[in-house]
């Protein structure tokens, strides 16, 4: 398999009459976009856009999912991407891929929290937060891109499954609609993506890539379906590149991975990076986290690792979204790869406390997980800063279970843990957030 | 020419040139300057400080637990004299008892009397786990034969105490962690440094996990119950069970609290009296029969029977996600003094 990746490097985005990309400027017409975005309105009330820009002094709450702008010029599902979700679910990763590199299309909608639509204790978003400058700025990819916002009113009374659909439809077709303005344009640069030219005297290695999806607001989707029943799978790095895995995960914010990182997955990227430099890229071993039971788990895991092995894989790279059931899985992968004789490297988010000192660091661990990266930890307390303005709405939308607790979202607010901040959990590494040990 | 900045040096007896195992029985003594590898040390900092008293003891003098308040006072005295910037101890590489001294003055220097203070160690030594956790130890080799590795660390180390600087992760300085950790930004990011890793092990280089395993504790299986038709079963969950409206706040995540409610009344648990809270599944089914979390429906029906002794008239509820073990364990210990005191000699906890 082999793909182009044409990125064209956005370096300012403007309202204007017509939609066109030029000299890295990417001119909106705001109505057009509009009409794009109405035309998935089933559920949606109207929508409403913001662009917000690197360095700005300001706070965009209510985020569910963020895109990236992409469109497939050459090759199968030519005109849109993210098959399955938009177009037919046929395999991907060939042909030319055009980028907005350094723009993403982000979500940002309050979700109804009354019983139909968020009927359970996990299954309703949680208030994630991006602040694009101060102490939090790096804790998310999106304090570095272009934001353009889509700020949802909802119409009362329909499900969540309604709500849900509604709003990644509208989402995808802002940002096809966004990168077609590349076709038929000279990109700033390519790159070519293919694992071929193996060089027999590097280790190969695969990444095991573990997803939520519980339901209803946790889904992660694969070329347009959930995987929740998904028996592990194996995909090409390139599928995942032209959007063949979704995020459908608003649950909790700083453990979820946005659709813009499975489609610029930075542990991917690096390995592709080092393909035929120092490893061999053998593949992406693809499968849903949060097994329900231990029999689950170790059903799931060890078939992992024995997807890996097919691979003649010497070593894998383990990765997941989610919380600490997660981490159960792939802690199960990791020691079912060191029996087998591979080695295995993970990396997560940690706990420890406030000083890190109480307790385990880490919800399960295994003897083999001797090589983990930390993401950072989740248990330390955070002073956010006032900001000149907020996007997505004038109040956080926090504590539910507890009736609620609505402070302005311009304002300054203190949190015990990381976990209301998008994508604080680091687990797909793109962040360079760590625990640092003293 | 600027002040220098000042030490105070601690060695034992045989570094001091007092005598081997036969003087570990001799008293502080305080020499002026430098002696034994103060010297090594302080020729690092050129003019910027200097070692005002080196002080000795015999190891087991120290160590023996009835001298150490006379030592104590004489410690605080002399800083008291010469207000000192920074206070060393060692190298003790192996030694125990050495390094027992060495960790124990300085952690009474910094603790009791505020001033900077670092050791330095191998890190089996049996005082790094008494005393690693508020302390400074560079991490040393075994035996003696590294000192020369060491001094150096040692001395920047100090030094850098000395300036009243801040002192970076143990990785980057060279002391032996701590276990404080906290969020930084790394020069690589997370997707560089898991490769890297990776790498390194395929290549069989030596890795240094970010995230140390530290040992679970192990809770071994209580007896099995000799007469359950004369026990007192309770109902605890970890789903997340509570009265509608949730009246304690309880998290519905990284719980700290749990809650203990009333079921006297009760023949079964009315759904839409209580609801589950929990953040970590759907909750659909409990919230529509709350019984099937807390089946005090069954243990009604067993009472009646004589099955069972009781059924204990509360239920203890929490959530369990995302709570560290720390705070599980208080959650756990609690509840069972609770349960404990009411006599309960059973208990069936549902998780989720």
């Amino acid at each position: 398999m082999r793909l182009t990746r044409q990125y064209f490097c956005v370096r300012d985005v403007v309202w204007s009459t017509s939609t066109e990309f030029a000299d890295g400027v990417l001119y909106v017409d705001r109505d057009e976009l509009k009409r794009v975005a109405d035309s998935a309105a089933q559920g949606i009330a109207q929508v409403d856009f913001d662009i917000v820009a690197p360095g700005e002094n300001a706070r965009i709450v209510h985020v569910l999912d963020t895109v990236q702008p992409m469109v497939k010029v050459e090759g199968a599902g030519i005109g849109t991407a993210y098959p399955g979700c938009m177009g037919d679910p046929e395999t991907t990763g060939e042909g030319v891929t055009n980028v907005l590199e350094g723009l993403a299309v982000m979500e940002s909608a309050p979700l109804p929290w009354e019983s139909a639509a968020a009927s359970s204790g996990l299954l309703y978003p949680r208030d994630a937060i991006v602040d694009m400058v101060g102490p939090i700025a790096e804790f998310s990819p999106f304090s570095h891109t272009f934001n353009l916002v889509i700020c949802y009113s909802l119409v009362e009374g329909k499900s969540s499954a309604e709500y849900d659909r509604a709003i990644r439809t509208c989402a995808l077709r802002v940002s096809d609609y966004l990168a077609r303005a590349t076709v038929g344009k000279v990109p700033d640069r390519s790159e070519e993506f293919t694992t071929d030219n193996v060089n027999p005297d590097l280790p190969s290695v695969v990444l095991v890539w573990q997803c939520q999806s519980q339901g209803v607001y946790a889904s992660t989707f694969l070329y347009g379906h959930p995987i929740d029943n998904l028996v592990p799978t194996l995909l090409h790095p390139n599928e995942m590149l032209d959007g063949c895995i979704v995020s459908g995960n608003y649950v909790w914010p700083a453990f979820k991975v946005p659709t813009y990182l499975h489609v610029n997955h930075p542990i991917l990227l690096e390995l592709y990076k080092r393909h035929g430099v120092d490893l061999n890229f053998g593949g992406v071993v693809f499968s849903r986290s949060h097994n329900p039971t231990h029999w689950h788990k170790q059903r799931s895991s060890s078939f992992c690792v024995k997807l890996a092995r097919c691979l003649d894989a010497d070593g894998l790279v383990m990765a997941w979204e989610g919380g600490g059931n997660a981490a159960v899985d792939g802690m199960l992968t990791i020691r079912y790869a060191e029996r087998m004789g591979m080695r295995a490297a993970g990396i997560t988010f940690e706990f420890g406390g406030p000083d890190g000192t109480e307790g385990d660091l880490l919800v399960d661990s295994v003897p083999e997980a001797n090589a983990i990266v930390s993401g950072g930890s989740i248990e330390k307390s955070l002073v956010l800063p006032d900001v000149a303005r907020a996007i997505g709405g004038d109040c956080f939308r926090l504590n539910k279970e507890s009736g609620g607790w609505f402070p302005p979202a311009n304002r300054s607010i203190a949190f015990d843990t990381t976990t209301h901040i998008y994508c604080s959990g680091n687990q797909a590494g793109h962040s360079r957030l760590h625990a640092a040990a003293y | 020419m600027a002040v220098k900045l000042k030490a105070i040096y601690y060695i034992n007896q045989f570094y001091a040139g007092i005598g081997g195992e036969e003087r570990a029985d001799a008293g502080l003594t305080m020499f002026d300057g430098v002696r034994g590898p103060a010297i090594g040390v302080a020729k690092f900092w050129k003019d910027e400080m200097e070692v005002v008293k080196t002080i000795a003891c015999g190891d087991n003098f120290v160590n023996t637990e009835s001298n150490f308040p006379e030592i104590a006072s004489a410690i605080r005295e002399l800083v008291d004299q010469v207000k000192p910037d920074v206070f060393i101890a060692g190298p003790a590489f192996n030694a125990g008892r050495y390094g027992v001294a060495c960790a124990r003055v300085c952690d009474y220097v910094r603790h009791e009397l505020d001033v900077s203070s670092v050791t330095a160690m191998h890190h089996e030594n049996p005082a790094v786990s008494m005393y690693v956790k508020n302390n400074l130890i560079v991490a040393t080799p075994e035996t003696a034969a590294g000192m020369s590795k060491i001094l150096p660390r040692l001395a920047a180390l100090a030094l850098k105490l000395a300036r009243g600087e801040k002192v970076g992760p143990a990785a980057v300085e060279g002391y032996i962690p701590t276990g404080h950790r906290y969020n930084e930004l790394h020069e690589k990011t997370g997707a560089q440094r898991v490769v890297e890793m990776l790498l390194a092990k395929l290549g069989g280089q030596p890795v240094a996990t970010e995230i140390p395993i530290r040992t679970f504790e192990s809770a071994p299986a209580a007896p099995p119950i000799a007469d359950l038709g004369s026990t007192l079963v309770a109902l605890v969950t970890t789903g997340g069970l509570v009265p509608k409206g949730n009246p304690d706040g309880l998290r519905q995540a990284f719980s700290t609290t749990y809650g203990s409610y009333s079921i006297e009344q009760l023949e079964f648990i009315p759904s839409g009296d209580y609801e589950s809270i929990h953040g970590g599944y759907d909750t659909t089914i409990v919230n529509d029969d709350p019984n099937r979390l807390a089946p005090l429906d069954q243990l009604r029906s067993l009472a009646a029977l004589g099955k069972i002794g009781g059924v204990w008239s509360r239920l203890l509820t929490t959530c369990g996600i995302g709570t560290n073990v720390v705070n599980g364990v208080s959650i756990g210990q609690r509840m069972a003094v609770e349960l404990k005191s009411a006599g309960v000699g059973a208990v069936i906890l549902t998780s989720t």
